[in-house]
């Protein structure tokens, strides 16, 4: 019926086409490649028997030093035309194992619209999510957030890394061996990658 | 230098101060200059920038930095080619400056200077063998530059400098990444045996299990270890049995694939045993199920197909059709498939269970039965029953907005826009905050060609109400595709245009996006993906979407080459229709919303301007667009000069489609470039020489050498002695006039009607005198039945795009009302709900249509709507509603 696989380069553009059909927040593609390559084990995809991209998962690692490694989810979509197959549950569940398994990810956090309610109850009965926090006005359009959490069952080998990022290559804990580079050259063109493409964060 | 540091951390202000408290002192000084003007880039001021960049330079030609901010200054303005003169200045004064030599191998990976990649890295890797990103990008560009075994070498040399063999433990994920890019160019290079080995070696090392499995059954299955391979494609089912590729990978390595789905009865057997089995395994997995749709045939594909079926109809899965449709392909099983639909509608019916069960099914199975019945009749063209069906099912449950939507698409099919449009209106309305159903009605829309209409319902979904820019910031391209196209039927030029230029500018942007990921991935060693966006970009441009906004592009400039941009004092003439009181409204209306736009624009301008100064560091400042509605576009001075750059493009990243070729043909034809027009069509025969259109280019083409007069230039006379040879090489045209290869290209299709029309067209361009025997040509054809098993009414081979297509060049080219009149009324049988030919059945739509006549060109925007009748919106959902039959 429909096939669950990891994204490749070539389903970039499907899957940017698919969120734009279904969802209110929207990335540009310099956002999709920022995505597949720095995790590439977190990009899934469902594809239909036509081959058609007709939902995926777009995850990545939180690097930042002060909080434990975790995972993020940025964005998951599933056509209307796609319903009732369970897509959503199967993509969440591999782009979690794949956080658990490859990066050994504590947990997994993402942000949900208070008004989604279809969207809660998958998080919150399904796949087992708690609320964490509330965060107000977090869509452009003044919705509030939930910021919502599922525990996973960080590797111990991972989380004795986590603790080393006092390391000279130390930008992140687990997933990230971020060098600086304050050239002159990335200053004409900063690379901060991250956040150039999105219109905002989900 | 305080300038070159406040450069570096970005604080221009300081470093602006600082500059010029130097250059007080020193006015002359080269490379405070060129640190000011590098400063002043960043602050957009960009022509200072270049002049003081310039000036430094001139005053320090021997300045490595200088000439480094000059590289970098273009670098910015995306001027590779001459970004990397300077770096090579630069580096001839100082050859072994870090900084510049990893400033030029970035330029070297973007440009795809390969061999100049591979130099620049070697350099570096040479002056700094302890940095670990040098030996990477040492391998990674010897790996592009088609060297995978040398590559392989420098990372087995680079493992070598690590201690213990072992990488800093927190690293690991990294160095995972990086032996899995080792066995991957082992693989790539054919050492199956070595990869293997190493895979096994390194089992520990390698964090991603998924890629591990899924690199080692690839090696497996490449040295006929398929036992091995058997039982990793089994432990990958059990991580996600979801996954196509793993059942076809286990079908290989039993022995039990195909090419072409054909198998004989023994190993039929043994698939349908394999994935019975797997089935029992993983009872969950749709991917187990429906497999075996492919390969079975008869009687036990019916069996399968039935159990299939039931479930997913008792469970109401919408998308089911869609997941079968690849199955009609084959005929026999489209037939089983009708059969086995009917007979369950029937028994529903009755019973209100499936054929053969005594459990009572819920209401809604019969509902999700008719509709997949619908879309089943619709797939088969026989609109009148998929309409009735689809009414039935939204009369027993009104509430499922999936049922809306699919009427919607039959109604398409079956040649009412507007209804689709209205329908498509409906199902968003019952659910306003699902953006599918807005997107999918605003595609309906712009195919009714609602543009204004498209925008205004787009626009509820796009944050700041902004809607051209957001739309457009986000990239997304079918909504532009489809307006383009829109514009384009209604002969709006400028706003086609616009639209598939944008279109083409999302396509640059996303060439320019690879640019910092050419350091970051070998920091990153995403190094896989990162070589495999590198293929990707490399064919970037044969990605659909490109394809459609370039030909519509094109498309716009030889429509404007064949008809040049009128003036607006002409375009008074398009609202000659109007009664004056109305032109005169409408004219005041268009001058103050121009007057509106500049205030806002300017308002704009000055805002941005402002926030600029104020923190000195450069905003996300949005350029006013200057051309909203694209009329400067119209004003090209070469439209077909224009049209060469993107029909390079295709040509070059879509050689494989006809449309390239025949847009080439049209392009060369009217630049009066003969070779490049038969270039177009030899490549037009090689690629389908029973097209239509191949046909009626070669005709064009020879027609055109036959009629030119003698070569008096000694290059007409050369392209002249080309192209007689070359004539030879044609097996159409040999001995025969131009006359007789069309009526040989008749005889061979004389069943088709667009081969009939194509000959007909043709008869008339080489005898004009026999016109009334071309149209009788045309004319004269019969739409014959399909060789359906039906019950249910004759289904007929003609396409209604063709129709139309037909009707418009029985009023064009062949010039004759009376035919195209006839034409009409017997297609208007044929689709009795298609707006266009006026079928019985659209009959009181088409009187919303009328009203909407000049709301054609409603692009304007809303601010006409109440001018043309804002009721078309309200009015036509109740004439829609009385569409049940």
């Amino acid at each position: 019926m429909v096939c669950i696989r990891q994204a490749t380069m070539d389903d970039l553009l499907a899957m940017q086409a698919c969120n734009l059909m279904c969802l209110p927040e929207n990335y540009q593609m310099k956002y999709y490649f920022y995505h597949i390559l720095s995790w590439p084990q977190l990009l899934f995809v469902a594809e239909d028997y036509g081959g058609k991209i007709v939902g995926y998962v777009l995850a990545k690692m939180e690097e930042e030093s002060s909080e434990p490694c975790h995972g993020h989810i940025t964005s998951l979509a599933v056509l209307r035309t796609h319903r009732k197959l369970g897509l959503a549950t199967k993509l969440m569940t591999a782009a979690q194992n794949a956080m658990e398994g490859v990066f050994g990810a504590e947990y997994v956090s993402l942000h949900v619209r208070r008004s989604n309610r279809a969207a809660f109850n998958l998080y919150a009965s399904t796949l087992g999510y708690k609320i964490h926090d509330v965060e107000a006005k977090y869509y452009a359009d003044g919705e509030d957030a939930y910021d919502m959490r599922k525990q996973l069952k960080g590797r111990l080998i991972h989380q004795q890394i986590a603790h080393h990022h006092h390391h000279h290559h130390g930008a992140g804990g687990c997933c990230s061996s971020e060098t600086k580079t304050a050239s002159a050259s990335s200053g004409v063109n900063p690379s901060s990658l991250e956040g150039k493409g999105s219109s905002s964060e989900s | 230098m305080l300038s070159q540091k406040s450069y570096e951390t970005k604080q221009y202000k300081k470093g602006l101060k600082a500059a010029d408290a130097i250059l007080k002192k020193f006015p002359d000084h080269g490379e405070t200059l060129s640190m000011k003007g590098l400063t002043l880039n960043c602050m957009d001021r960009k022509s200072e920038a270049y002049e003081l960049v310039r000036f430094g330079l001139k005053n320090d030609l021997k300045s490595h930095v200088c000439w480094h901010v000059y590289g970098l200054l273009y670098r910015s303005d995306r001027e590779y080619r001459e970004a990397i003169k300077c770096y090579r200045n630069a580096l001839k004064i100082d050859p072994d400056n870090i900084e510049i030599l990893r400033d030029l191998s970035l330029l070297q990976a973007q440009m795809r200077d390969l061999t100049g990649f591979v130099e620049t890295r070697q350099q570096l890797l040479t002056l700094k063998p302890n940095h670990r990103t040098n030996w990477i990008g040492f391998a990674v560009a010897h790996h592009l530059n088609s060297n995978c075994s040398k590559a392989v070498d420098i990372l087995e040399a680079y493992e070598g400098t690590l201690e213990d063999d072992c990488p800093p433990e927190n690293e690991s994920c990294e160095h995972g990444e990086m032996l899995l890019y080792k066995v991957s160019l082992m693989e790539e290079c054919g050492l199956f045996d070595r990869a293997l080995e190493e895979m096994y070696k390194k089992e520990a090392k390698i964090v991603d299990k998924l890629a591990f499995k899924e690199q080692l059954v690839s090696i497996l299955v490449r040295l006929g270890r398929l036992e091995e391979g058997e039982k990793i494609y089994r432990s990958l089912l059990f991580m996600n049995p979801d996954n196509y590729r793993y059942f076809l990978g286990l079908q290989k390595c039993l022995g039990l694939d195909s090419e072409n789905a054909q198998y004989p009865a023994e190993k039929m057997d043994q698939l349908d045993a394999l994935y019975k089995s797997l089935t029992e395994q993983y009872n969950w997995s749709y991917a187990a199920k429906r497999i075996p749709l492919d390969f079975l045939e008869g009687e036990k594909f019916l069996e399968a197909a039935n159990n299939y079926i039931r479930p997913l109809l008792t469970k109401g899965v919408p998308s089911l059709f869609s997941d079968l449709s690849p199955l009609y392909d084959q005929l026999a099983k489209a037939d089983i498939l009708e059969k086995l639909y009917v007979e369950m509608e029937k028994s529903l019916r009755s019973t209100g269970c499936f054929p053969g069960r005594e459990q009572k099914e819920p209401p809604s199975t019969l509902m999700w039965t008719l509709f997949l019945l619908a879309q089943h009749y619709d797939r088969r063209d026989l609109h009148d029953v998929a309409l009735a069906k689809i009414d039935e099912a939204i009369e027993h449950t009104p509430t499922v907005i999936d049922l809306y939507s699919i009427k919607a698409r039959i109604l398409k099919h079956a040649g009412n826009l507007a209804a689709a449009a209205a329908l498509a209106d409906e199902a968003r309305s019952m659910d306003l905050a699902d953006r599918y159903l807005n997107s999918e009605c605003v595609l309906r829309m712009l195919e009714a060609d609602q543009v204004g209409l498209a925008e205004k319902t787009a626009v509820l979904f796009t944050k700041d109400g902004d809607q051209h820019n957001n739309l457009h910031d986000m990239q997304c391209m079918w909504y532009e595709l489809a307006s383009g196209e829109s514009y384009f039927r209604q002969d709006d030029l400028g706003r086609a245009l616009k639209k598939f230029l944008a279109v083409e500018k999302h396509y640059a942007d996303m060439t320019e996006d690879q640019f910092d990921f050419h350091s970051y991935c070998l920091r990153k060693m995403t190094l896989r993906a990162y070589v495999s966006m590198l293929k990707f970009q490399d064919q970037l441009h044969s990605h659909l979407y490109f394809h459609r906004a370039a030909a519509g592009a094109i498309r716009c400039y030889l429509k404007l080459y064949d008809s040049p941009f009128k003036s607006t004092s002409e375009e008074d003439n398009d609202m000659s229709g109007l009664p004056p009181a109305q032109k005169k409204k409408l004219r005041q209306k268009q001058k103050k919303a121009e007057a509106r736009a500049k205030k806002e624009a300017e308002e704009k301008m000055e805002a941005n301007s402002a926030s600029m100064t104020k923190s000195g560091r450069k905003q996300h400042a949005k350029p006013v667009d200057s051309d909203p509605h694209g009329e400067k576009l119209l004003q090209v001075e070469d439209p077909l000069f224009e049209s060469t750059k993107y029909l390079k493009l295709l040509q070059n990243n879509s050689s494989k489609s006809l449309e390239t070729h025949l847009l080439s043909f049209e392009v060369n034809m009217r630049k009066q470039k003969i070779l490049l027009a038969f270039q177009a069509v030899k490549q037009l025969l090689k690629l389908d020489e029973s097209s239509p259109d191949s046909h009626r280019c070669l005709i064009k083409f020879f027609h055109k050498i036959n009629n030119s007069p003698d070569p008096v230039t000694n290059t007409k006379k050369l392209i002249s002695s080309v192209l007689e040879a070359e004539r030879l090489t044609i097996s159409q045209l040999q001995g025969k006039s131009l006359f007789d290869v069309n009526t040989t290209f008749l005889e061979k299709h004389k069943d088709s009607l667009m081969h009939r029309v194509a000959a007909a067209e043709m008869l008339l361009l080489l005898e004009p005198d026999r016109r009334p025997e071309a149209i009788k040509l045309v004319l004269d054809t019969t739409n014959n039945n399909i060789p359906l098993n039906e019950a249910l009414g004759p289904v007929r081979e003609w396409k209604l795009e063709d129709c139309i297509s037909v009707h418009k060049l029985l009023k064009s080219v062949f010039n004759d009302s009376k035919a195209a009149c006839s034409w009409k009324t017997r297609c208007a049988e044929y689709f009795p709900y298609s707006t266009y030919f006026d079928g019985c059945k659209s009959s009181f739509v088409s009187t919303e249509a009328s009203n909407s006549d000049f709301n054609v060109p409603e692009n304007g925007g809303l601010d006409h709507q109440p001018l043309v009748g804002g009721n078309i919106l309200n009015g036509s959902l109740h004439a829609f509603k009385g569409l049940a039959i």
